[in-house]
């Protein structure tokens, strides 16, 4: 029981990788993300980074988003705890709770949460983030959920938008132990140290 | 003056990281684009096009994917670990054990009672409706902020929502008459060498006896108050702004909070110490803010330096 459990934390929770050395910028993640979920302007699930602009053979694109980490920052500082976090590892929220306060913005490493800004005044609605496309606490691929949340791509047993869309395959989405086992052989094929490409300390937010 | 030397210092701590808010040096290890991760950082947070966008600490964060990476830095983690395990408890304690002190302080030694037969006006009109008009705004503040930092208990959606509104509108209220009163009472407010000799004998709070108080128009604890709420109040308005339009980097934003929260220790507390003093500890002391009228006997045991001041002119 206990080994099953162990297994579970280490190897079935569901993680993002964006393999540094693929990603060409093409902001085909982010694009596909938004248009997948409707999203309003301004909101922006997910988002390419880039390092070093312009500094040959220096320069580096990440996609970031939601990284859906076990110590999850955001669900810990959430004064109305509207988080909750499936079994498999996902982050998600409650949008009818949620007050809009942005202490999960403060307390996210990756700046993931989101504040679609209204009215006169600039008022922030409830927060918006990134998914892994699982939807919310509303019924699965109801319309409601759809509304609130965008598209349900793992109920029908689809791998998240942007990385099904990511032309170079940088952009991975799966198990821990999937991501870790395609970046492991990716470095082996480079003659790479394999330490150095296997991200091991990726499981939590903050420190280790 | 110690809360004063205190606010000041948090405030320049709150602005000078403004301009280092990006990771300063990190050694580099391993992995061969980390360490050069730093300049880009940099980049993007003074890259104009890219000010929505919070680059540095995603950026600052993906070092933690690597091997041998030193861990991300920033205030995101001491936010987290506070605003997670301590802020809310601080103020669960502050609310219950103050009220709790002070009535053991009610029971113990009991309400001061005057002589009400000889009445002086102490406070005009004005001073009258601007200190209710920021009153009452500030007490709703207090309230509303309360029921954000409790939003768990009370189950959170369209009523934390609701108190999250007021709590803004609000704001607004007392920024304009939390000014009017600041420039209103800041002669009467500043502290003087009697006030030390106050704080020694707690302001005559802790015995029963009539024995003259050193003080002034105000006391050295309505000073401090004073102080809090109108300068601490200011802050608080700021910091609030701050994080309500989300106009800073994220950095920024996360000390803004805490800031936010640590004056909120504060000003909860002397709020509800304000309150008892007014309400419960000197029996018809509520009267003077109501009508503007203070018993004689009162002012020349509690205000003993404005008694002789009165009567000089």
């Amino acid at each position: 029981m206990s080994n099953t459990t162990n297994i579970l934390d280490n190897f079935s929770r569901i993680k993002f990788y964006c393999d540094t050395n693929r990603c060409i910028e093409c902001h085909g993640c982010d694009v596909a993300c938004k248009e997948a979920h409707h999203l309003p302007v301004g909101v922006n699930r997910r988002r390419v980074v880039v390092l070093n602009e312009g500094q040959v053979g220096k320069e580096s694109a990440v996609s970031i988003a939601c990284m859906h980490c076990s110590d999850a920052p955001c669900a810990q500082v959430c004064p109305v705890d509207c988080f909750y976090i499936r079994a498999d590892g996902i982050v998600l929220h409650d949008k009818k709770t949620c007050i809009g306060c942005a202490y999960c913005l403060y307390a996210c490493p990756f700046g993931a949460p989101q504040f679609p800004k209204n009215g006169v005044f600039e008022s922030r609605g409830s927060m918006d983030k990134c998914t892994f496309c699982a939807g919310g606490p509303e019924e699965t691929n109801s319309k409601e959920e759809y509304e609130l949340y965008g598209q349900n791509r793992i109920a029908e047993g689809k791998v998240p938008m942007c990385a099904s869309m990511c032309s170079t395959k940088a952009l991975l989405a799966g198990s821990s132990e999937e991501v870790a086992n395609i970046i492991t052989h990716r470095a082996t094929m480079r003659g790479e140290n394999i330490p150095n490409a296997v991200p091991n300390v990726w499981k939590t937010a903050y420190g280790n | 003056m110690k809360t004063i030397k205190t606010f000041l210092l948090m405030l320049f701590i709150a602005f000078s990281n403004l301009a280092f808010a990006a990771n300063p040096s990190v050694p580099q290890e391993g992995g061969k684009q980390y360490a050069e991760v730093i300049k880009g950082n940099d980049t993007l947070m003074v890259n104009p096009m890219n000010k929505n966008l919070y680059g540095g600490p995603e950026v600052e964060a993906i070092k933690n994917w690597g091997i041998h990476s030193p861990n991300a830095v920033g205030w995101g983690n001491i936010f987290t670990i506070l605003q997670g395990n301590y802020f809310s408890t601080i103020f669960a304690i502050i609310v219950i054990l103050v009220p709790l002190a002070f009535l053991t302080h009610f029971m113990v030694v009991g309400q001061k009672k005057f002589e009400h037969g000889k009445k002086i006006r102490v406070f005009s009109n004005y001073n009258i409706i601007v200190h209710w008009c920021a009153a009452v705004p500030f007490v709703v503040l207090c309230l509303t902020g309360l029921v954000m930092i409790f939003g768990d208990k009370l189950g959170g959606g369209s009523f934390v929502r609701f108190a999250r509104d007021v709590h803004g509108i609000a704001t607004i209220l007392f920024v304009i008459f939390g000014v009017l009163m600041f420039l209103m009472w800041i002669k009467h407010a500043l502290f003087r060498a009697y006030d030390i000799q106050w704080l020694m004998i707690m302001g005559g709070y802790l015995s029963k006896e009539k024995k003259p108080v050193p003080a002034g128009k105000f006391n050295a604890g309505q000073k401090m108050w004073f102080w809090v709420c109108t300068v601490g109040g200011f802050i608080m308005a700021i910091s609030g702004a701050y994080m309500y339009f989300q106009f800073a980097d994220i950095e920024t934003l996360r000390m803004m909070a805490l800031l936010h929260n640590v004056l909120g220790f504060l000003v909860i507390a002397l709020l509800i110490t304000h309150i008892y003093m007014a309400v419960f500890a000197i029996e018809g002391a509520l009267n003077s803010i109501i009508d503007g009228h203070m018993g004689e006997e009162e002012i020349a045991i509690l205000h003993s330096y404005y008694y002789k001041e009165i009567n000089a002119a």
